[in-house]
């Protein structure tokens, strides 16, 4: 076990910058998860840390010990694949003991500790079959099982749920959490789903276009995101955002919404500024509130024990910054998320209110959160 | 009930129609070996001789040096094979692994040498080896006869090794092998089939082979081949069409053992690219 320190690193396939000065220390036995949409870099980095493929600049320290130029089986990490990886040709024994093997263990030792990974994982009837002859929950346990083997410094993951179903990765999500707080050993998973983010991490970094967006817990992430993207990438549904141009109020500043004069928790300062205003689907409750106002929703979806009610906002309010969580929303709607509504609720005008302390400030420019 | 059983006719006649159109030569050449010489050429044909010269083939044995001719070919096969293997093994995994300045090229290249003819390569061939006193010697049609493998089964194992996904190289190295290491545990194991398929096709090319052994052996009887051999016996006045289609039996049967012992493989082989 042992801390992960990246320095700096870059990396560069020919004009294409995929990672920009990327840094990150990493605690001995931290969970911390790297998240971010399609093509940001995260496999890039992982592979990087794996020693797979080279940084083009940049300095990695696993347990204090400089491994930038060492080779992949040097480093003293194990790694997940998002296909398993299995060897094929290999029962799942020796795709558990291989890796040991090719250390040179001695064999009555890699049979105690592959039986004990496999009991681990409840795998041990399997140990004589070849993958092929595997479920996929069944292989994404024996890869687990040929990482959690070898006892090494750290664990790296790339996407090992997305290959099962829903069910069985909310399962399997639960599982690694408990193996990691069992065995403790120094995790990177690597995930675009925000929700395997918020649950498993201890720590989150969120990532997009090879830039570190902001590197939190996941409470402070939900809490105060350090932008714009962040606040929409983080919650589901992502957060509502609404334009509008910050005036000096009685005492503090305020900016209008929905026709209303809202007041900020902000310094008076910001007078005259363009901003962009996040409120959080599960602020807005119904019935009156600090701020109350009346809609007609365009659509109400019912989940049961909660409701999406869609509702128009008003041209001024409405903002052209892409929706950053994934679900392309359209920027003339925003999203109230009821929890435990009554029957009647959404099938016709409707009150609706939110406290201001709830709002979130960005910077209509710079999208960094004031 | 009534279509499918007219399909399925038509089906089972198509099938036979096309395996009597490939069987049909064999058989002839079975039947030419064992008729007695003067009923080959009677009219109409016959499909089964009066009285079977059974005999004909331990005879040409005895009369022909047949084991050392396919002694002969065997050598030339098998070392022009494995030296084709280990060649395009190497070149093939490095195609598909490795991005090189040039690799696309060097891939078409490669191809574009697959389609000169061999009887193109006759002369040039003869030049070197004669510089390099191999005419004569088997290792003349060993390095020939790669000329004409290696091309074929780089691009062969190329896409095979492309259809191997690169976490498992990656998976391995990560587990402590290096480059080549992961390559010979898990890369070769794992294409096993498609191995199998890429050296019967060169060892085929090699034994059927006939205008390089008659180039580059010719005055050298205890080197010939067995196609080179047979050919032989077809004499200027008289050729005896029993015997030299006995000789020609004893030749195929080997190539014929081999298909049969790796057909599992092959299948697996051939249609391994097919599905991701
Ligand atoms: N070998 C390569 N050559 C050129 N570009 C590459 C190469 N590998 C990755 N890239 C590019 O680097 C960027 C980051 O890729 P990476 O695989 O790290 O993304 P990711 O965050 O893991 O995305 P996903 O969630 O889809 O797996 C992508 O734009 C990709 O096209
Ligand atoms: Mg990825």
């Amino acid at each position: 076990m042992a801390g992960i320190h990246i320095e700096h690193v870059t990396k560069s396939y020919g004009q294409l910058t995929v990672l920009k000065d990327f840094s990150l220390d990493i605690a001995d036995g931290e969970f911390v998860v790297f998240v971010g949409p399609s093509g940001c870099g995260k496999s890039t980095m992982l592979k990087i840390l794996a020693g797979l493929e080279e940084a083009t600049s940049g300095t990695i320290r696993i347990g204090g010990r400089d491994v930038t130029d060492l080779a992949p089986g040097d480093r003293d990490i194990a790694m997940v694949f998002q296909n398993y990886a299995l060897y094929p040709h290999l029962t799942v024994r020796k795709n558990m003991g291989f890796g040991l093997k090719m250390r040179g263990t001695d064999s009555a030792e890699i049979d105690r500790r592959v039986t004990e990974a496999a009991k681990i994982l409840g795998v041990d009837h399997l140990l004589d079959r070849r993958p092929k002859a595997l479920s996929g929950g069944q292989r994404q346990r024996v890869a687990l099982g040929r990482a959690i083997v070898r006892e090494p410094q750290a664990f790296l993951m790339d996407e090992p749920l997305s290959n099962l179903d829903a069910k069985l990765r909310v399962h399997t999500r639960a599982e690694i959490s408990a193996l990691h707080k069992r065995l403790g050993v120094t995790t990177i998973y690597v995930t675009h789903d925000q929700i395997e983010a918020m649950t498993m991490a201890d720590r989150i970094v969120i990532m997009r276009d090879g830039i570190i967006q902001q590197i939190a817990n996941p409470d402070t992430m939900f809490r105060k995101p350090a932008n714009l993207f962040v606040a929409g990438f983080i919650g589901s549904p992502g957060m509502n955002f609404f334009k509008a141009t910050v005036a000096p109020g009685q005492g503090s500043a305020m900016v209008r919404l929905f026709g209303q004069n809202v007041p900020l928790q902000a310094p008076t300062g910001l007078s005259g500024r363009e901003v962009v205003v996040g409120l959080r689907p599960e602020h807005i409750v119904a019935g009156e509130g600090p701020v109350t106002f009346a809609v007609t929703p365009r659509l109400v979806e019912s989940l049961g024990s909660e409701k999406y009610i869609y509702v128009d906002v008003p041209p001024e309010n409405r903002v052209e910054v892409a929706h950053t969580g994934g679900d392309d929303r359209r920027a003339d709607t925003i999203i109230a998320r009821l929890i435990n509504p009554e029957e009647r609720a959404g099938s016709g005008p409707l009150t609706l209110s939110f406290d201001p302390a709830r709002l979130h400030l960005f910077d209509a420019q710079t999208h960094i959160a004031i | 009930m009534k279509r499918s059983l007219l399909h399925s006719t038509f089906l089972y006649v198509a099938v036979i129609l096309v395996c009597a159109l490939l069987v049909f030569p064999i058989y002839w050449l079975f039947i030419t070996a064992i008729s007695p010489p003067d009923q080959l050429r009677v009219l109409p044909p016959r499909f089964w001789p009066e009285i079977p010269r059974w005999n004909v083939f331990g005879d040409v044995m005895s009369d022909r040096p047949i084991l050392l001719w396919l002694g002969n070919s065997a050598l030339a096969a098998l070392g022009s094979v494995l030296l084709s293997m280990t060649v395009s093994v190497l070149a093939g995994y490095s195609l598909s692994r490795f991005r090189v300045r040039g690799g696309q090229s060097l891939g078409l290249f490669i191809l574009t040498a697959k389609m000169l003819p061999a009887t193109l390569l006759v002369i040039p061939l003869f030049g070197i080896f004669r510089t390099l006193d191999l005419i004569g010697s088997l290792w003349s049609i060993v390095l020939a006869h790669a000329t004409l493998i290696i091309p074929f089964t780089t691009w062969m194992l190329k896409g095979y090794f492309d259809t191997i996904p690169r976490e498992l190289e990656q998976a391995a190295m990560v587990d402590g092998c290096s480059p080549l290491g992961a390559m010979v545990r898990v890369i070769l194991p794992v294409s096993a089939p498609g191995l199998a398929a890429t050296a019967l096709y060169g060892f085929v090319l090699s034994w059927s082979d006939y205008a390089y052994a008659r180039t580059f052996l010719t005055n050298a009887q205890t080197n010939w081949t067995a196609n080179l051999g047979i050919t032989t016996m077809k004499g200027e006045y008289i050729s005896n069409w029993g015997d030299i289609s006995a000789a020609s039996i004893l030749v195929a049967l080997p190539v014929l053992l081999i298909y049969l012992f790796l057909e599992r493989y092959l299948v697996g082989g051939l249609t391994a690219g097919a599905e991701k």
